[in-house]
Order: C-alpha cells, then sequence, then structure tokens
C-alpha cells in the first residue's frame, strides 16, 4: 500500500499526461465548434447540423438502456413518457431510475 | 453572416450562468456519486487527490477519466492514456459543432471560454433550452458539474472506499434517463424521425461490432448521413436556427441582462 492520502505530489510525468489529456479534449471541444463556424448557414448542412444534437444524444443512451437488458428498456420508455406528459426532466429522471431500482431489487 | 449586428451586450451575465447551474441540479446525485467512485479509483492507481483535481478540472469529461485513471501507473503510459482520451472524447467534435447557434455571433474569446467546460450533460440540457444563444448558460451548468465533480472526487479519494454501490440506486441510469429525456426536448418535428431511427441503428450495430465509444460516432454519422439524404430545399424557410437567431437579437434576453447585472 501506498501512504495515504496522498494530497499534493505533483510529478512532473502526470501534469504533463493531463495537460495532453486537456489539449486534446478541449482542441476537439473548440475546433469541432469553429469548423460548424465555416459550414453554411442555410441549405443541406445547416439542416444536417441542427439533426446533430439529436443524433449525437441518442447515440450515446440508446446502446447503454438495451445492453442494461428488459429492465433498461422499460427504464428508458418510462423516462421517455414521463417527459413527454410532464415535461419536467427531475420527474422523468426518477420515473426510469425508480423503476431500474425496483426492478433490480425484485428481478435482479 | 452578414446581417446587421446589435450584439448582446453581454456573453456571460451572472443570471443566464445561475440558470444554467440550476437547470444542471437534476444531476446532482449521479455525478458527485461517480466523481468519487474516480476518487477511490484514484487512490488505487497512485494518483494524487491534487493530479486528480487537476485532472478534472482541465481534462473535464467523466468517462476518458475513468479510462484513464485505470491505465495509470508507477511508470505512466502516457501516450496509451492520451490516445485513449482522444478517442473517448472524439464525439466532442460533433458536440461542439451542434453548438453554433449557442455561440452565433459571439467574437472569438467567448467561444475559447465558453468551450472549456463543456460535458455531455450541460450541452444536452444546453441545446433543449428555446432560445439557444446563451453561452452563459452552458457555461453555468459546466461550473456547477465541474464543482460537484471534483467534490465527489474528494470525497471518494478521502474515504478510499465505502461509497455505495451506484448500480443498487440505479445511479448508474441516471445518465441514461437524463439523456433519454433530453432527447425528447429536441423533436423538431418529423424531419428528426428518419435521422433519429439511423442514429439508434447506426449505435446498437456500432455497440455489438466496435470497441469502446465507437458506436457514438457510428450512430451519430448514420444519423447525419441520412439527415443530408433527407434534406430538401423547402427545409429551408423553416429552419429553427435561423429563428432563435432572430429572436436572440431581437430583445428580451438583452434587455434583461443589460438591467439585471449591475
Amino acid at each position: 500500500m501506498m501512504s495515504f492520502p496522498d494530497l499534493t505530489t505533483f510529478s512532473t510525468a502526470s501534469v504533463l499526461t493531463i495537460l495532453g489529456m486537456a489539449a486534446v479534449t478541449y482542441g476537439m471541444r473548440l475546433g469541432g465548434l469553429l469548423m460548424a463556424d465555416r459550414l453554411p448557414q442555410q441549405g443541406r448542412w445547416a439542416h444536417v447540423l441542427e439533426r446533430l444534437p439529436g443524433a449525437v444524444l441518442i447515440s450515446v443512451w440508446v446502446p447503454s438502456a438495451l445492453s442494461a437488458g428488459p429492465i433498461g428498456i422499460a427504464g428508458a420508455a418510462a423516462t421517455v413518457i414521463t417527459m413527454i406528459v410532464v415535461r419536467n426532466l427531475f420527474a422523468a429522471m426518477v420515473a426510469g431510475m425508480v423503476l431500474v431500482a425496483a426492478g433490480r431489487y425484485f428481478l435482479g | 453572416m452578414s446581417r446587421p449586428q446589435s450584439a448582446p451586450t453581454r456573453h456571460f451575465d451572472a443570471d443566464t450562468i445561475r440558470r444554467g447551474a440550476i437547470a444542471c441540479l437534476p444531476l446532482l446525485p449521479s455525478t458527485m456519486i461517480f466523481g468519487a467512485v474516480l476518487g477511490v479509483l484514484a487512490t488505487q492507481r497512485g494518483l494524487s487527490l491534487g493530479e486528480l483535481l487537476f485532472m478534472s478540472l482541465t481534462v473535464f469529461a467523466g468517462s476518458a477519466q475513468f479510462v484513464s485513471v485505470d491505465l495509470w501507473r508507477e511508470t505512466i503510459p502516457a501516450a496509451t492514456i492520451i490516445v485513449a482520451t482522444a478517442v473517448i472524447n472524439l464525439r466532442y467534435v460533433l458536440i461542439g459543432a451542434s453548438l453554433r447557434p449557442v455561440f452565433r455571433g459571439r467574437p472569438l474569446w467567448v467561444k475559447i471560454c465558453g468551450m472549456h467546460m463543456v460535458a455531455d450533460e450541460n450541452w444536452a440540457v444546453t441545446m433543449t433550452q428555446e432560445n439557444l444563444a446563451n453561452p452563459g448558460f452552458l457555461l453555468g451548468g459546466g461550473i456547477f458539474l465541474g464543482i460537484v465533480w471534483a467534490t465527489g472526487n474528494t470525497i471518494g479519494y478521502l474515504l478510499g472506499g465505502g461509497i455505495p454501490d451506484p448500480n443498487v440506486y440505479a445511479l448508474d441510469f441516471a445518465f441514461t434517463a437524463v439523456f433519454a429525456a433530453l432527447t425528447v426536448g429536441m423533436w423538431k418535428g418529423r424531419v428528426d424521425l428518419l435521422p433519429w431511427l439511423a442514429a439508434a441503428i447506426g449505435s446498437l450495430i456500432g455497440h455489438y461490432t466496435l470497441p469502446g465509444t465507437w458506436s457514438i460516432l457510428a450512430g451519430a454519422g448514420a444519423g447525419v448521413i441520412v439527415a443530408a439524404l433527407t434534406w430538401r430545399e423547402d427545409m429551408d424557410d423553416t429552419a429553427p436556427e435561423t429563428e432563435i437567431a432572430a429572436d436572440a437579437y431581437g430583445a428580451p434576453e438583452g434587455t434583461y441582462s443589460t438591467e439585471a447585472g449591475k
């Protein structure tokens, strides 16, 4: 075991690695925005850019909901339906999470 | 681009930042607990708390940090870690691109300052706002999540274990739930149907055939291709992006902000 807690050691290797991680991540965040700024504001590319957030978002959660099995699918369905009905983010999250927690407790 | 621009007076006004932070409040429990789990992992991999917090505030990307900290060793495999971070965070190119309406008409320095604290969660919350053209809203959510994330890291690191298993309380499902719920708010009409279906199918195929987070790029790519193919000339006039831009300069937000921040 290492000495604990280790609060303030900053090794050169760690700092450089972290700065490398930060640089590539920030570079992609800003780079994506600046590239999009160069795309036309009208027409096909503007249309595609407007569909992009929904496409990214769906690609983030659909695979994880399905790979969580029937409980995950039911939880995602409960979340989406609650959101459509009450239009409240917190309520929608609670609906899905309670269903998943209960499902795991009683069935899992 | 060449419209007469009476640019909004404030780029990041305090009231908008506060609203952005409050909008991310439902994410507090899950962000905190996963931050703590990362803190525990960091104690096992030999990072100091200072290094972990430095990473959390400069990289600020949860899934990449989990993979990186997991790869951390006495002799740090720096190249592997940086490449893994780049691959996992490739989606930020798309997320950055989709933020164009939020930063429309703003000077470069606002984009440079506003694009750092962009996580999946505050991005998604921002993109479902009625008036998109508020970089302060995005920043507020980012600052809030950053504080919660770093606090979670610290708690986990100092406790060094004994963190409740997030899976028991379905806190791992919180991220799926928040993104699923916010998708509802992004629905702009039937033009979204085919691209969304393509994204769902593409991401699922990617999930079962590709490693790691490539499924996000597969899904987004499929959605983009279908969106490009289904575009017709007559869709242009109703492009919500143009309406939003007109709103942004048409006063309400600007009037509030000049009065509010005194």
